[in-house]
Formats: structure tokens, sequence, C-alpha cells
């Protein structure tokens, strides 16, 4: 299956309603779902992404892109679950504890569900045992995000928790005060400069 | 309203942090002392002395005002942090929001700390703080993103209901901004610094701004604009705070306020920002202080560095200008001391 180039076009200019109606016309025509999802869907949030990157389109048109990108998926998702095809991994993203910013992890958030992950949103001021429990519940990679300098320690607390508890998750941190020689200091694996880049960066500590 | 001390500071060759963070939190009773007013102010005469600022800043703690305005629409006390609207609030609660109490113990403390300083400090400016309405307006809603992007392109509360829930939000935000800076003017205030960090292209499309759209002077401008007008009428200076990433549109906007200071994010040149705000104003900041805490993400050299090269370009745009923080100077634990060196750096670094 080609791009569906209406569903594609619609999801980067954010028209929400236009993309649910048009992936429920392709499903209803037969058109296979994971091949909506991966070739129109994903590449359509990618392509806002690298806009993004490029300073092309900002915050908001990415935060209505991913609205839209959700529409589509509240009718692709039980029929790839149906089918028995898999999300691409599972994480789990939270604001570390003291911190009650959200708008940076929100973003991430649809970003990766954009991405075609599975992804466990614990909120904000997320104490030590969510993450514990997220990991014991498979995720995979877990996301730790702070907007201020005086919650950024709290990354490290979460680190030194799971490691204590014999869990390895791979561990990737982002958020305003944060950089990658912050990541490399509490022995995270990963460093998220945005929303996009966090996507990047998650594919990249899979493979590994 | 007394533009001739500001600029005077400027003039002087004035240069300090917002380092009552850093002064509190160097005290093991930090959190008992945001709830004893003369304790609280003598931390800020501290701070004020400690880094030779004339000016008594309050800590830039802008949760204050949310917690105020939830207790008065009596969402218990710890839902409040975490509380965002799902719906417009009762009309009968709503209206009370002009009248009922709402000086929570930290609203108290600080306009008694404000009091203090008023009255033992006399060498010292008073001032007082408080969140932008469109930054607290932000801190009600789980995702004030998306009404802000709808209301830039026309629609109304009419249209649809999210951003309805913006504009009740707006609405009592600036409600409530206005009754406690008129009690820290109350307590002695002689100017307030206005924090709008969220005021800021994550928040607005400059795609959106530049095709015509006038969400930012609706929802960030015109009540920033009520409030200045209450400060004129008590006499009292606007200081104007905004670290977040700004177009020069954004930037240009605020001269509309004609605050006495505006104090700007490290995301700006402040020597080109000087050609966009009046000379009336005195630009602010804006070393990348929130990075202070790592020598990796800020070196000491680096902290001389942006320093002279500041003092020497905003001399040669021969703006008024302070050299600063871009932001209030977070103590963070076990980096006070890596924090506090690079602020003396700024302090005492000579200009070329």
């Amino acid at each position: 299956m080609a791009v569906h180039e209406g569903i594609f076009n619609a999801i980067i200019k954010g028209k929400r309603k236009d993309v649910g109606t048009l992936v429920q016309e392709q499903v209803n025509a037969g058109a296979k779902p994971d091949e909506l999802l991966n070739e129109s869907m994903i590449p359509a949030m990618r392509e806002v992404g690298e806009r993004f990157s490029r300073n092309e389109v900002y915050v908001p048109e990415m935060l209505i892109a991913a609205r839209a990108m959700a529409a589509g998926l509240v009718i692709i998702e039980p029929l790839l679950t149906a089918k028995g095809i898999e999300p691409k991994g599972k994480v789990a993203i939270g604001t570390v504890k003291g911190d009650l910013h959200d708008i940076g992890k929100n973003l991430v958030v649809m970003m990766l569900k954009g991405a075609g992950y599975e992804v466990v949103d614990l909120g904000v001021d997320c104490p030590n045992e969510k993450y514990e429990e997220a990991v014991k519940n498979g995720a995979q990679v877990l996301l730790l995000s702070a907007l201020l300098t005086t919650t950024m320690p709290a990354m490290k607390e979460v680190v030194d928790y799971l490691r204590s508890k014999g869990l390895q998750p791979k561990i990737i941190i982002g958020g305003a005060p944060v950089t990658q020689e912050y990541a490399n200091e509490i022995g995270a694996q990963g460093y998220g400069r945005d929303a996009n880049d966090a996507v990047k960066v998650v594919e990249r500590v899979l493979a590994a | 309203m007394n533009r001739t001390y500001y600029l005077d500071l400027a003039a002087r060759g004035s240069r300090f942090p917002i380092g009552t963070h850093l002064t509190l939190h160097a005290r093991p009773d930090h959190d008992s002392i945001l709830l004893d007013g003369v304790r609280l102010g003598e931390v800020i005469a501290e701070s004020a002395r400690e880094w030779q600022c004339p000016m008594a800043v309050p800590l830039m703690d802008l949760t204050l005002e949310k917690d105020a305005l939830l207790a008065i629409l009596q969402v218990p006390a710890e839902g409040r942090e975490k509380y965002h609207f799902a719906d417009i609030p009762d009309a009968r609660l709503m209206e009370t929001v002009e009248t009922a109490p709402f000086l929570t113990p930290r609203i108290e403390a600080t306009c008694a700390a404000i009091r203090y300083i008023a009255e033992k400090h006399a060498d010292l400016l008073p001032v007082g703080m408080g969140i932008g309405p469109f930054s607290f307006t932000t801190k009600l809603l789980s995702d004030p993103i998306t009404p802000v992007f709808m209301a830039g392109t026309g629609m109304t509360g009419e249209d649809d209901e999210d951003v309805a829930l913006l504009e009740c939000a707006t609405n009592l935000s600036l409600q409530l901004i206005l009754r406690y800076l008129k009690e820290q003017c109350a307590a002695g205030a002689k100017a307030i610094i206005l924090c709008e960090p969220a005021a800021n292209l994550v928040y607005f499309s400059p795609n959106q701004l530049a095709e015509g759209s006038d969400v930012y002077q609706r929802l960030v401008i015109e009540p920033n604009l009520k409030i200045k007008a209450l400060l004129d009428s008590l006499g009292v200076d606007l200081i104007f705070h905004d670290c977040g990433e700004l177009t020069d549109g954004m930037v240009d906007s605020f001269n509309q306020l004609s605050p006495v200071m505006l104090s700007l994010g490290c995301s700006r040149t402040l020597w080109k920002d000087a050609a966009l705000v009046s000379k009336k104003t005195v630009l602010y900041g804006n070393l990348p202080t929130k990075k202070f805490y790592s020598d990796d993400a800020v070196s000491p050299a680096e902290v001389e560095r942006l320093s002279v090269e500041l003092l020497r370009e905003m001399k040669k745009a021969e703006h008024p200008f302070v050299l600063g923080s871009e932001c209030d100077v977070l103590s963070v634990p076990g980096k006070e001391e890596i924090i506090k060196n690079k602020v003396r750096i700024m302090m005492n670094c000579k200009a070329d």
C-alpha cells in the first residue's frame, strides 16, 4: 500500500476529524490497519517531528498533529490488537518527584505513540515506586522528565533506586536543565533534547 | 512610577542575581521560614545584602496564586498542586473569587515579609512578586496549548468548550492576581515583578502569529495591561519577566506594558533586543543560571566570558542594562557552591 496522501496531510495539518473519517473509510474499504499505520500515519508524525527540528513548525502544531494522529489510532489500535500485531516497544514516562510540569512529557508521549510505541504515562510528581512498577509491568525504556534544576536530582534517585532493586531498564532523561553530561553522570543511557529527539533516542537505546 | 531609580541602577553598572532561593536554602529550616513573614523578610533582606541587590526580591514561587484560587473554589488542599479544571467551575463559587478571603498562609507570610522590609530596611526597595495571568491560566488546564491554538484560529468559547475553559481560567486568574498584587502593594511593595514564563513559543505558534493572529495580544498583553493599570493607579512600578523562548514580536509587544525593567531568558540576545525595547526600560539578565549547577553545561570561564560579552555589547547598544540571572537562581542540593561560585564570577568579573 502506498502512502495515503489524505491521511498523511490531514495529520500534518492537525485535522483531527478528517483523520478519523479518512482512517475509518480506509478500514471499511479493506485497507490493512498495520499498513495504514506504518506507511501513512507514522510517516506523517515523523515528518512533523522533522519539521519541528528544522523550526518550521512549533510545539502547538506538533501537538495538534499528535491529537489528529490519536484520532486515527483510536480506530487502528483495536484492529492491530485483534490481529496480534505488537507495538514497536513498551515505554513508560513520568515527570520526577517534586516536579509538576507536564508539557514536555505530554509531547514526548504523543510523539512516541505516533511512532508506534505502547506508552505508559506515569503522570507528574512520580515516586520511585511508580517507575519500579512500570518496569515490572514490562516497560523496556523509562523516560524521566524534569523542568527545574531543583527537581533534576530526583532523576539520579530514580536511577539509583531501580539499580538497588536489581532492575536494569534503559533510562532516558530530558527537560530544560538536563544535559547529556548529566545523563552520563547519573548513569542514564540517553538524553533527549526535545520530543522528536526523544523518539530517536528510544529507537537507539532499544537497538543497542 | 519611578523610572529614574532603575535607570540610575543601570547607569551605575549594577549587577545582581535574583538570589533569594539560594539564600533561603542555605538555612536548614527553609520550609518553616516560608510561613513566617518576619523570618522570610530577614532572608530576603539577607539575600539583597549578600548579592548587593538594592531591591528586596521575594521568592519567585509561582504556585501561591493557584493554591489561593483553588481554596476559594473549594478544591481540597491536598489535591490543589495537580488540579486542573475539567469543567467550568460552579458559577456561584466563581462569583466569590473577587470577594472571598484568599490569604493563604504562604501569601500572608509573603505580604508580611514585604511589610517587614518596608519597615525595617528602608535602604532596600520592597518588591512584590506574582505570576502573570497567562502563565497562571496554563497551570489551571491539563492541556492549555490546544485551546490557545484554537483561540488563535479565531474560535471563541461559544465555538468550543476547551476555548471556553481557557477564557474562564484567564478571567479567574486575572481576578486573583489583581487581589494578590493589591495586597502586596498595601504591604509596602514599590515594584512588582510579574512573571509570564509561559508566554512563549511553546504555547504560541510563531507561524500562527505571523499569519496575523492576535491571540498573543488577547491572552497575554491585554490581561497584563489590566495589571499595569492597577499598578499605575497605586504608584507601583512594573518589572516584567519572561524567561521563555520568544519571538522578536513578543519582545516588541512588551513595550505596551511600559515596564521599568524587562527581564528575559538566556535564549534572547539582549543587545539585539535593545533595538526592540524602549530605552526607558532597563533590560535585565540574562546569564544561563538554570545550568549553573553543571560545570560541563556552563563552566566558570564561560560565565565570565558571557558576563563580559553582555556588558560590552550592551554598552555598545547604549541601552540601560543590569547584568543578572535569566530567572531566579535556584539552589540545587549538592551543587550549591558550584552555583554560588558562578554568581560571584558574574558579580566580580571586570568589564572590557
